[in-house]
């Protein structure tokens, strides 16, 4: 069947390229999912925008959130970092010696109180919020790319 | 890291305007342009925000 006019006007993503391809391809590195659907100057751009803010980040004593059910805003924070990609696991390790998400909910548990001694250290750095700002404005910029590589995968943006 | 409030303002803005500038713009000059105006814009308006502020006791 011919397309009409319309049609033949409107932006075509690649024919191989899967949106949910380049959505997880932009959650695993910044940036891929653009290289992936040939937007490769798109790509190394976001990627150093991201890597750039997600070291100093980490460099100015940013910390990883952790979900604490007391605070919901905590999620958000929480979702916020995980989006960043598996870059986020770095900030974890740094800031909590380990891999954790979630502060336990115990009052005196010895792994709650360690857990809070590693993130009060990194309090006490007189840089701690612009390293805080860097890490949540990564994560924020990598839901854009994700979101941004599925429109382009799906035709509705060049 | 950055221990300098005007150096970590400027590096985030130049930061978040390149991001957008290729997020939004496909050519060069319009990339160019963006980050100009848009990181431009962060960094005086904060200064002027700051300059704003500045009168006002913290408590």
């Amino acid at each position: 069947m011919s397309e009409t006019l319309v049609e033949q006007a409107l932006p075509k993503a690649r024919p191989a390229a899967a949106p949910i391809v380049a959505c997880v391809l932009a959650w695993l590195v910044p940036g891929l999912g653009h290289f992936y659907l040939g937007k490769k100057s798109r790509a190394a751009a976001f990627f150093f925008v991201v890597a750039a803010m997600f070291t100093l980040g980490i460099g100015s004593g940013g910390a990883a959130s952790l979900v604490e059910e007391r605070q919901p805003l905590t999620f958000l924070a929480t979702f916020d970092n995980v989006a960043a990609g598996p870059i986020d696991l770095i900030g974890r390790y740094v800031t909590y010696g380990s891999i954790v998400y979630a502060l336990p909910s115990t009052e005196g548990d010895p792994r709650r109180n360690e857990l809070l001694g590693r993130l009060r250290a990194r309090v006490r750095s007189v840089t701690y919020e612009y390293g805080n700002t860097f890490l949540l404005t990564a994560g924020l910029m990598n839901i854009l790319l994700i979101l941004d590589a599925f429109d382009i995968a799906k035709g509705r943006k060049t | 890291m950055i221990r300098s409030h005007l150096l970590n303002m400027v590096v985030f803005s130049v930061l978040v305007a390149v991001f957008f500038a290729f997020l939004t713009q496909d050519t060069r000059k319009d990339r160019l342009r963006v980050v100009l105006i848009l990181g431009g814009s962060m960094v005086v308006l904060s200064l002027v925000l700051a300059y704003v502020m500045y009168p006002f006791p913290l408590r």
